[in-house]
Formats: structure tokens, sequence, C-alpha cells
């Protein structure tokens, strides 16, 4: 069971359909590894169906229901199978494997990396929508993620291996989560490589002499 | 899909035995009967998350028709009847109407060993759950169920919550919290 868990907002936003894609996709993918997440989100879900029952009803059509009845004749009887469920023992949850396309067989060996500085690397793939974007990230064991600012929140998920920063220490399916302008520095285990989804409200800007040269190397 | 659901059971509530009736046996009564409470539910709450006329209509197909082919999938010892919709017609929405994908955690996708099931305190019915909470939810001060309101029907995260009513986002945080505790309640647990 994971130790860091998504802010409660952050499950509430997602249980409301508020949360915007990018987010969203961390907490799903964190759901994946977190029964007790799994239920608060199943509560609050509960709660959206007690609102849907007491919102204040709107007359449909009169043709609307006969619409729907010819429709279902022409429907399948099923949906075909929700797509690419991740094979066992793969090393993505579900929701990122699907976002990437669900063709990587739970593994990262599809995944091309951008190397930002020796030992860090950010994947090719990325999913931006809105000012939001999510990539991943790869520490090489020891490796630590140079000095950064941002202007907007960020957070981790622990997909393989463990870091530490200054407020703990992240394992598979933990999350870290850092407000605007907090510094933090990210190192990986010395055992293992860590690798991380990495979601930015903003890019990335990162200060100090290899700054310029670091932002040019960002793919987001 | 439980072994003990069973659509002929009168405990379980009549909305529910509905589903399940469209889910076992493709009833198409049970189905009319459906549309008839969801579908004016369905459209009100596309309404108030700004959808116009016609836009929340097509949302009721699309929600209508979904019921219908997912019906299987309808679990009444982990949700109501009316919980399943909710999910239903928030993800189509998003789909839909913000045009962005709505990343969903599937029954297979679990990482954990053995926790597919539900927890066996977790096995009570959904829809007595639903009560409970409709109560908790009825009592909550106004600041606070003015906080689920904006997020549940007006698309707004928190932070916005905090920007377009002029509230620090840290008492934004705060209702929100305090409306979560009260909402734990109805679950039997200590938040
Ligand atoms: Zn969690």
């Amino acid at each position: 069971m994971p130790a860091h868990h998504p802010a409660p907002e952050l499950l509430f936003d997602y249980a409301a359909g508020s949360l915007r894609e990018v987010q969203a996709l961390l907490v799903a993918s964190h759901l994946a590894y977190c029964a007790e997440c799994r239920r608060r989100v199943a509560e609050l879900e509960a709660c959206g169906g007690v609102l849907l029952e007491e919102v204040a009803a709107e007359p449909v059509s009169d043709g609307l229901l006969d619409a729907v009845l010819a429709k279902l004749a022409d429907a399948p009887a099923a949906l075909p199978p929700q797509p690419a469920t991740p094979p066992p023992n793969g090393i993505l949850p579900g929701p990122l494997h699907r976002a990437l396309g669900g063709s990587m067989g739970g593994a990262l060996d599809g995944v091309d990396w951008v190397r930002i500085v020796p030992g860090i690397h950010l994947s090719g793939w990325s999913l931006g929508v809105g000012t939001a974007s999510a990539c991943l990230l790869r520490m090489a064991a020891g490796a630590s993620v140079p000095a950064h600012r941002h202007t907007d929140h960020e957070m981790l998920l622990v997909l393989t291996g463990a870091f530490s920063d200054e407020f703990g220490r992240y394992r598979v399916g933990d999350v870290a989560s850092y407000d605007p302008d907090t510094p933090h520095h990210a190192v990986a285990d010395r055992d293992g490589e860590c690798v991380c989804l990495l979601v930015q409200d903003k890019p990335l800007v990162f200060t100090g002499a290899l700054g310029w040269l670091l932002n040019r190397g960002f793919r987001f | 899909m439980s072994l003990q659901a069973d659509s002929n059971d009168p405990t379980v509530p009549s909305l529910e035995r509905l589903l399940l009736a469209v889910a076992q046996g493709r009833d198409q009564q049970a189905f009319r009967a459906l549309f008839q409470h969801f579908a004016p539910r369905v459209k009100g709450y596309a309404r108030k998350l700004g959808a116009d006329d016609g836009a929340a209509e097509e949302l009721v197909q699309d929600v209508m028709l979904t019921v219908w082919q997912r019906a299987d999938t309808f679990d009444p010892d982990l949700a109501s009847a009316a919980t399943w919709i909710y999910t239903i017609a928030r993800n189509r929405r998003i789909d839909r109407i913000r045009q962005e994908r709505r990343p969903e955690l599937h029954p297979d996708d679990s990482m954990l060993d053995g926790d597919g099931a539900p927890p066996p305190d977790h096995q009570v019915q959904a829809a007595q759950e639903a009560s409970r909470l409709r109560a908790v939810i009825g009592d909550l001060p106004p600041e606070q169920a003015e906080v689920l309101r904006l997020a549940y029907y007006e698309d707004k995260v928190h932070s916005e919550i905090s920007v377009e009513q002029g509230i620090p986002l840290g008492t934004v945080k705060t209702r929100l919290r305090l409306a979560l505790v009260r909402l734990r309640r109805a679950f039997g647990e200590e938040a």
C-alpha cells in the first residue's frame, strides 16, 4: 500500500469530473496501486450519485426515448471489450498503459528517451492538455534531478525503483506533490534506476548556468 | 458482476433491479423505466454544467445507450444505480463536451495482489449508504455544500473555485476537507 497519496482535493476533483485529463491520468494511475484511494473515490462517486438524484430534472423532448430505443436495435449487445489491459507483471498501471497507446507490453521498452543531464532522461512521449503536461522521468541509480524552479504545481508517481527528496522517500505507487515555488531535490536510490510519471501544470524552467541549454532539451 | 446479484431478489431496491433486468434479460420495459427516471436527471446535470438543450439531449442519448450496452458491468455491491449512471454521465460529458479523454481505472488494472474484490465490510448495499449520504449532504453548512456544488455541477477544480469566488485557496481546501470528513461519516468511517 502506498504511503504518499494525492491530496484529498485531487481525489475529490477526480470523482467530481472537474479534474483535467493530465492530472486525472496521474490520479487514475495511482488508484491502480492504492485500495485506500479507490475507496475514497468510490465514496465521492456515491456523492455524485446522490447529487444526480437531487439535480433539478429537465423534461426531455417527446421523441427522445423512441430515438434511443431505435438505436438499441442497432447497438451491439455489448460494447467491444475495453481496450488494452496491461499484461500481468507489467510495470505500467492500466491508465498509463492506455495513454501510451497500449503498445508497450506493460514495459518501457518502446519508450524513447531524451537525455537532460547525465543520468536523467525524459520520455519523448508526452501528453499535453491545456497548460498541463505529463511525461516519464527516468533517473539512473543515485542520480539527482538538477535544480529547477516551477511556476506551477508538479507531481511525480513512482513506477519503478524509489527516490527521496527533502520531504520523504517515495516507492512504487507513491505520489510526490510540490506546490509552486517549493524547492525540492529528487535523488534516485543508489541500488537501481527510478522511473516516474511526471505531471506539471507548466513546463519546467531550469535555473543556473545550464538552464538555457537544458530548457532547449525539453519537448513539452 | 456479483454472483449474489439477482434481478428477482425483492430486497434489491427497484432502480438497481431494473438495471439488473437490463443486464440479464435485455429487458426493454426495464430500460424504459430507467430512462423515465434518469433521462431528465442526466439532462438537468448536463444543463447545469452549461450544455445547451441540444447538447444536453445528445448526452442523454449517449448515456442511456451506454447504460444499455454496459449494464452487465453494474454491480449493486459496489454502487447504487444512481452512482453508476452518474459515473457514466460524468465520463461521457468529459468526452463529448469537454473533448478530453477520461483516464479511468478498469477492474483488471490493479497492481496489487488479490484486492480485486471489495473488502468484506463494503458489501453493504450501496443504496443504503446513499440514503445516509443524502442526509449528510442535506445537513452540510452552506459554504461546504457550495464547494461540492461548484465541483460537481460547474466543472470547477478547487483552485478555480478559489479564483472565481474570491476565496483564498486555503479556505476552499479547508471547507472541502471539512465536507469530506462529514461525508466519510456516512460510510461509517472516521476520517
Ligand atoms: Zn492512495
